[in-house]
């Protein structure tokens, strides 16, 4: 071993791994600090129009708007896989935009069209239920946040003209969805 | 979360999107029976400063876009205080935000904003008011952001060629 040689690039590439500096997994692009790849792709095919991504806080379920067919529709996948996961209730009344999940991914709220009405609607995927939450009268609802507990929703109305925001306490509806060792929710496919 | 309401905001003034608000768990309907509660204090609180879209929010923390005197900027109530805290570094005049996202504990920020012309989105560290730019590569328009609530990954909506995509960062 004494008198090898190492080559200058595994040098290099060695200490660039060592300080984390060129992490890529899969497909991914190195960016310096970061590294960045495409999020799985759909069942449908690569080809499609995604929008609106959201991440349960753990990092294991991606939410986002697929649409196919003219139709946009929220799509909960894996990750890293990209496994599809059913949803009950948020199969139809199409459109759908603006999905959150929570941290464990038991609750997923999304914008959803209710005859001439967009609503935010929840779907807690632990027991199956789906709540929805209609805007105030004379307010169309454009973009909802859901707390990563689950128990703070924000709306993002038009009324009058004027873009708002409004914050609501969902404590008494839904239990919390906290991060392990936080969590009070039971464990979900 | 419990929020408690400031002697500011203990003279409620009867504004029209107020009293809808109030009215709202009437009019709710919904599977479950019950209905969510306005967080009254914050929203007169928002509906007083200004109007507000691309709401975003952590446990305790609502990063959202302030429109207020024709500018655009970022702002993060920290929720229990009912108050914004500041965000040295992170907003500049020439830039117009598009769309932001706040991790758990309100310490990350990243943020889609169009600055001379382009998109660029950035990752903000409050504790180290530090910026720094994520590179989305060649012909990619960014257009909106979702920071996983440990503040680990980033999503970003891209647009190439015109065929909107989904890019995930892992962040150090």
């Amino acid at each position: 071993m004494a008198g090898r040689r190492i080559p200058l690039i595994a040098v290099l590439l060695s200490t660039a791994a060592a300080l984390g500096l060129a992490g890529c997994d899969g497909d991914g692009v190195g960016l310096g600090l970061f590294s960045r790849r495409q999020a799985p792709p759909t069942a449908l095919g690569s080809a499609q129009q995604r929008r609106d991504p959201a991440l349960s806080g753990d990092g294991r379920l991606l939410a986002s708007i697929v649409e196919s067919n003219g139709r946009s529709m929220v799509l909960l996948q894996e990750q890293p896989s990209g496994r599809v996961l059913a949803l009950r209730h948020l199969r139809g009344h199409l459109p759908h935009r603006s999905p959150a999940l929570s941290w464990n991914g038991r609750y997923l709220a999304v914008l959803l069209q209710q005859g001439h009405q967009t609503m935010a609607a929840i779907e807690d995927r632990l027991t199956g239920q789906l709540l929805r939450l209609p805007p105030p009268p004379g307010a169309r609802v454009e973009q909802l946040s859901l707390a990563p507990d689950g128990q703070t929703l924000a709306l993002q109305l038009v009324q009058g003209g004027q873009q708002r925001v409004q914050l609501f306490d969902l404590s008494t509806l839904l239990e919390p969805d906290r991060a392990p060792g936080l969590r009070s929710s039971n464990a979900l496919p | 979360m419990h929020c408690h309401e400031t002697s500011a905001m203990r003279a409620p003034r009867l504004r029209p999107g107020l009293l809808l608000s109030a009215l709202l768990p009437i009019l709710v309907g919904g599977c479950m029976g019950a209905m969510p509660v306005p967080l009254n204090g914050l929203n007169r609180q928002l509906e007083q400063a200004g109007g507000h879209r691309n709401p975003a929010l952590g446990e305790r923390w609502l990063a959202v876009i302030e429109q207020r005197g024709g500018r655009e900027q970022v702002q993060l109530i920290d929720l229990p205080q009912q108050r914004p805290v500041p965000l040295p570094g992170l907003n500049r005049a020439d830039a117009l935000p598009i769309s932001v996202s706040v991790d758990a504990r309100g310490e990350r920020l990243a943020l889609v904003r169009q600055l001379e012309g382009r998109s660029e989105v950035v990752l903000y560290r409050r504790s180290l008011q530090s910026l720094q730019p994520i590179a989305m590569g060649p012909g990619a328009i960014a257009t909106a952001v979702g920071l996983r609530a440990d503040g680990r990954q980033l999503a970003v909506q891209v647009s190439r060629d015109g065929l909107w995509q989904i890019d995930l960062v892992t962040l150090p």
